[in-house]
């Protein structure tokens, strides 16, 4: 059955993800079966233009991390409907290339960052962190920190603009 | 895109889930409202994805606990998709997102000109409000001891460091005073966060301080 297939694939790197939120396995194991239920639940709210379904799944289960982890208050944007924001009323026109692609296209553009770029991206998904709490963990000046984060922004508006010149 | 965007680092931040409520909303709205910003962000959550896709030290899949979760499954309602709130009546302008803050809400005449909806319950690390100047009107001259973001939501701005429109992201500009003015046509709502009390500086400043009471 197709929940089964999204459960052996998804359920493990949601796991891991919890625990590196310092979450031990079994809470990380409730975490994981609470958001693919909810994934499941939900699965009518999922829109394959806005996003590759990884990253909606991710989405929640990010989400069940904040709630775990309780660190105070996030917008309603944030919750688990952060792709309401995007209404069709304030303009959807640019989601013609398919998410999925996009997808795939990310995973390649992080292959090109340098190592001091991609370890300020993993630390703001994975362990929670702004650019300020990152610049005090890594003893850098905040200016660096800031400078790396547009250097890697750069490279995603580059291919960005590739994307817009093949279509 | 817009002529000022959000800086790229509240991008990330705002991508990763990581920011407080009152700066995540002032990037949400700017998201919102700026197609350019609001790649960057679909793109950076794509690369969020893939970064715990590509997760390593993964167990293997635990078939006991695919039993419980198909257990839960048979007992959980499906949900139907989310409708947007229709705006209330005079807050046409706020785009979506805004919209649950606005509630109840209406606006009140600050002393000092402007009209505000405070939308940050008292005593939390941000004051988050919603400012309306008519057009020709200023803000008392102020400077800022912390972050202050502020996203225009109708109207524009125009102060010492340029000129601000609909979608436009501003950065507090750090120990420099500054006096915005509304530009003229529609009057200028803006959402204004700030981080910590700012600093009056004109002769009534002290005063009339609007942020401090």
């Amino acid at each position: 059955m197709a929940f089964a297939a999204l459960f052996r694939h998804y359920a493990p790197r949601i796991k891991a993800f919890i625990m590196r939120g310092g979450a031990d396995a079994d809470v990380a194991q409730e975490v994981a079966q609470e958001a693919l239920v909810m994934v499941w639940r939900k699965a009518a709210s999922f829109d394959r233009n806005r996003a590759s379904a990884a990253t909606w799944i991710y989405a929640i289960a990010r989400n069940k991390r904040i709630d775990l982890l309780r660190r105070g208050v996030r917008p309603p944007i944030d919750g688990e409907d952060w792709l309401a924001v995007f209404s069709p009323q304030e303009g959807g026109a640019d989601t013609s290339i398919s998410a999925a692609q996009t997808y795939t296209r990310m995973k390649e553009l992080m292959g090109g960052l340098s190592a001091e770029q991609l370890v300020v991206i993993r630390k703001a998904f994975f362990e929670d962190k702004t650019h300020t709490a990152i610049a005090e963990e890594l003893a850098l000046p905040l200016g660096t920190v800031k400078s790396r984060i547009r250097l890697a922004l750069g490279k995603l508006r580059e291919a960005l603009a590739r994307e817009e010149g093949e279509r | 895109m817009s002529r000022h965007p959000a800086p790229d680092e509240l991008l990330l931040d705002y991508a990763a889930g990581v920011l407080a409520e009152g700066p995540a909303l002032a990037v949400a709205l700017h998201v919102a409202l700026d197609p350019s910003s609001r790649r960057v962000v679909q793109h950076l959550r794509e690369v969020g994805a893939a970064l715990i896709e590509g997760e390593t030290g993964m167990s293997a899949p635990d078939e006991a606990a695919l039993e419980q979760a198909l257990a839960r499954l048979d007992r959980v309602p499906v949900e139907p998709p989310q409708a947007f709130a229709a705006p209330s009546p005079g807050f046409e302008w706020a785009p979506a997102v805004l919209r649950p803050y606005l509630a109840g809400k209406d606006w009140t005449r600050a002393f000092g000109g402007f009209d505000e909806i405070r939308l940050s319950p008292p005593g939390g690390p941000h004051r988050v409000s919603l400012l309306r100047l008519a057009p020709g009107r200023g803000l008392p001259v102020h400077r800022h001891v912390a972050d202050e973001f502020t996203v225009v939501l109708q109207g524009g701005y125009t102060d010492r460091t340029g000129n601000y429109g609909v979608g436009d992201f501003a950065v507090g500009p750090g120990a420099q005073e500054h006096e915005p003015i509304a530009d003229p046509g529609e009057p200028c709502i803006a959402l204004i966060v700030l981080e910590k009390p700012i600093v009056l500086t004109g002769r009534w400043g002290r005063l009339l301080n609007p942020f401090l009471r």
